[in-house]
């Protein structure tokens, strides 16, 4: 098979067999000795793009501080609006936003957007930013049909009110009703490991990435996460397309790290990404990422822009580092067994506790991969304000 | 209101989501009593978002999937099933021997009470808000912006009317009036002959709730976190109230109180005529369902369901099943039908 990848990322000792089951608080028995071998298997005969992560601009992450933007957890639609044009002719070199968003999309292009409506409605992908990143699409000439918001589950789009909130025309898709409904996802187009005994091997990526759209608008939030360290361009597209990703997950060993960012590199999801617009408008700082806890939710009035989604993390990494710093909270690094807990409801209201040991290396482990640059140093980071 | 219809059949009208501003959904109120044991349990085949609705010994439940289900309260079984062309999020509205809901194939459908389809009308994108029926007329917004009048003996379409956004909100029709909240973020007044409107008042961000009217207020959650009073008559604004987050819930109405959910978790009962807060409770981190009023208590599901006294709110008792995060339950008598997310359907008693 061509254009089938076969990963073995190390060998496997003697995985425990543990209950089948999606929760991923079922706890593992024993610390599993190893990664386990992951079988990808991209669309075949697909041919990638350069516009593809890490795409035009590697390395390079624009980030816009308004802290008017957010004003008592309300999002002023006017000013991300500015804020995304100056992140866009910054992060291009272009004179004019409309010549910036044209590098990426063309008016025959079916544009999927890709929120994170996970954490909603405390944190998720604001609705003010999703408009304007509509507004711009359509600038170009692309009509209302051909652009797609989607998320894996419907009831979570449901819970931030995206249908009523976003334009007419567009289309809103949640790719399954609930954790166990099937369909709407890709028999061929696969991840292939078993990390916990689970009997469901498989993670299929979503038709609508292989199938429906040709470019996608990555929309992640700025959140930590208590089993990958923080969820942000790489999560958002890797385990908001593919399907089964809890069974990754047995508290408290996650194998985030590697999975997510192989999951980035399958085609057509690698060259699909082409922009990475992440919405610091919120800051999760605990918690994440379903925490509706307000004492964990900062409002910094942030927006990046990149199309390497290895820098903006590594950016977003370290912006929720120091904000747990200044808190007092443990670092994301931090794998200390006293910190771990069973109890989700204690894990809600102390920092310092947590229900996995959190696996930030995910980032580091994606610019391995080829999609992006993860050291400081190296990474071209613009502060900016309108 | 009661009227009279060629073949001489009383029709009662359903004029706004789960037929009148107390959510009553067809029933009389009932004393909502904690569960105790389940009765029958249905697999509805898939998620479901919206209200059961109640009449004559048959619940009927409409599934995401698009599947109306008929079923026997009595025996919890299935008496037939009606396919519509799309998922369903909308929840049904009775009149005479019909049942209508929207679907995301952009139509409203009219079933009959043996499961055969009436007829359909179409628009131009998905239907999730409730069809409402006043005087032989079926109203409804479509998310393709605009609302729509139709026959409800034949479907056919009166008139249709655009507005400014995606309609989500279900409409509230008064003898001469439609309120309804809009994408755009404007709660709008239309002349229910015409269709033109006869004013619209803009708040801070979408509407997704749907309004009841009493006493010449509109009430209405909009998603900039205010709970709004407009006079019915010139839209003016009367009082508004301010939440944590957004709004979604649509209100009920008890008394001098006016009860809904905020995505906040908390269900807030305020006065109508002034907006002062009588009481709030927390009942979960997210509430978006409206609230179904029984005998002095408030019912809501929100990751559970909750019963509050609707005096003082006070949780009386509270069910871990059905978590559906939109749906109603349903009070008839000493049982309770509870739709959940998961497309099981419980009778407790």
């Amino acid at each position: 098979m061509d254009r089938r990848t076969f990963v073995k990322a190390s060998c496997i000792g003697s995985a425990s067999l543990l209950m089948q089951g999606l929760d991923p608080m079922i706890r593992a028995e024993s610390a599993p000795t190893a990664v386990p071998p992951i079988e990808l298997c991209g669309l075949a005969d697909y041919k990638p793009s350069p516009l593809g992560m890490p795409g035009l601009f590697p390395a390079r992450v624009i980030e816009i501080r308004e802290a008017n933007a957010i004003v008592r957890n309300r999002v002023s639609q006017p000013i991300v609006g500015r804020m995304l044009e100056r992140a866009m002719k910054e992060l291009t070199g272009e004179r004019s936003a409309r010549e910036a968003w044209a590098k990426f999309i063309q008016p025959s292009d079916i544009v999927g957007i890709k929120i994170n409506p996970s954490g909603a409605p405390a944190c998720c992908s604001s609705p003010e930013i999703v408009r304007e990143i509509i507004s711009s699409v359509q600038s170009l000439g692309v009509p209302a049909r051909n652009i797609v918001v989607y998320d894996r589950y419907s009831y979570e789009i449901d819970l931030a009110s995206y249908q009523a909130l976003l334009p007419a025309g567009i289309r809103i898709v949640g790719i399954q009703e609930a954790f166990a409904s099937g369909g709407g996802y890709e028999s061929n187009v696969y991840c292939d490991a078993t990390f916990f005994g689970e009997w469901e091997t498989r993670s299929y990526m979503a038709s609508i990435v292989v199938q429906e759209v040709n470019k996608i608008i990555n929309v992640p939030t700025m959140k930590d996460h208590s089993a990958s360290g923080v969820t942000g361009a790489l999560k958002n597209l890797a385990y908001g397309t593919f399907n089964n990703v809890a069974r990754t997950h047995r508290a408290p060993y996650s194998f985030t790290n590697p999975l997510i960012g192989m999951m980035c590199t399958v085609e057509p999801l690698r060259s699909k990404s082409v922009l990475h617009i992440m919405d610091g408008m919120r800051q999760v700082w605990h918690g994440g990422p379903l925490t509706q806890v307000q004492d964990f939710i900062d409002q910094p009035g942030i927006l990046l822009a990149a199309t390497d989604p290895v820098a903006m993390d590594t950016i977003e990494l370290e912006a929720i580092e120091k904000t747990r710093r200044e808190r007092g909270a443990p670092s994301l690094w931090q794998h200390d067994a006293n910190s771990i807990t069973l109890n989700t409801e204690e894990f809600h209201r102390d920092a310092s506790k947590n229900l996995f040991y959190r696996q930030p290396g995910h980032i580091a482990a994606a610019a391995h991969l080829g999609l992006g640059i993860a050291d400081l140093k190296q990474i071209d980071h613009r502060v900016l304000s309108v | 209101m009661m009227r009279q219809t060629g073949n001489s059949k009383a029709v009662e009208d359903w004029p706004t989501l789960l037929k009148d501003n107390a959510r009553s959904g067809g029933q009389t109120p009932q004393p909502a009593r904690s569960p105790e044991r389940a009765v029958w349990q249905f697999r509805a085949g898939g998620s479901v978002r919206s209200a059961p609705v109640l009449k004559d010994g048959d619940l009927y439940v409409i599934s995401v999937a698009g599947a109306l289900h008929a079923i026997d309260v009595v025996t919890g079984t299935a008496k037939w099933k009606f396919q519509a062309g799309g998922q369903v999020h909308s929840t049904p509205s009775l009149f005479a021997d019909q049942i209508l809901f929207g679907s995301d194939d952009g139509k409203v459908y009219a079933v009959n009470h043996d499961g055969t389809k009436r007829w359909e009308v179409p628009t131009g994108a998905e239907v999730w808000a409730s069809p409402v029926i006043r005087d032989g007329v079926v109203f409804f917004g479509s998310a393709d912006t605009k609302v729509y009048a139709v026959e409800a003996s034949s479907g056919e379409i009166r008139w249709a009317h655009e507005l400014g956004g995606r309609i989500y909100s279900t409409i509230c029709a008064t003898e001469r009036q439609l309120y309804l909240g809009c994408g755009d973020g404007k709660v709008c007044c239309l002349d229910s002959s015409s269709g033109r409107v006869l004013w619209s008042t803009a708040t801070g961000n979408g509407i997704d709730s749907s309004p009841a009217v009493v006493d010449d207020l509109v009430l209405i959650g909009s998603e900039d976190f205010f709970f709004y009073a407009i006079s019915a008559t010139t839209g003016e604004v009367r009082w508004k109230y301010e939440t944590g987050l957004g709004i979604a819930s649509s209100p009920a109405i008890w008394n001098d109180l006016t009860l809904f959910g905020s995505k906040d978790g908390f269900l807030y009962a305020l006065e109508t005529q002034t907006g002062k807060l009588r009481w709030k409770t927390r009942v979960g981190e997210v509430v978006t369902a409206p609230p179904m009023i029984g005998d002095g208590v408030v019912c809501i599901q929100a990751g559970g369901t909750f019963a509050l006294d609707t005096s003082n709110g006070k949780i009386l008792w509270r069910a871990g099943l059905a978590g559906a995060i939109q749906s109603v339950p349903v009070l008839a008598g000493e049982t309770i039908y509870l739709a959940s997310l998961s497309g099981e359907i419980y009778a407790l008693r």
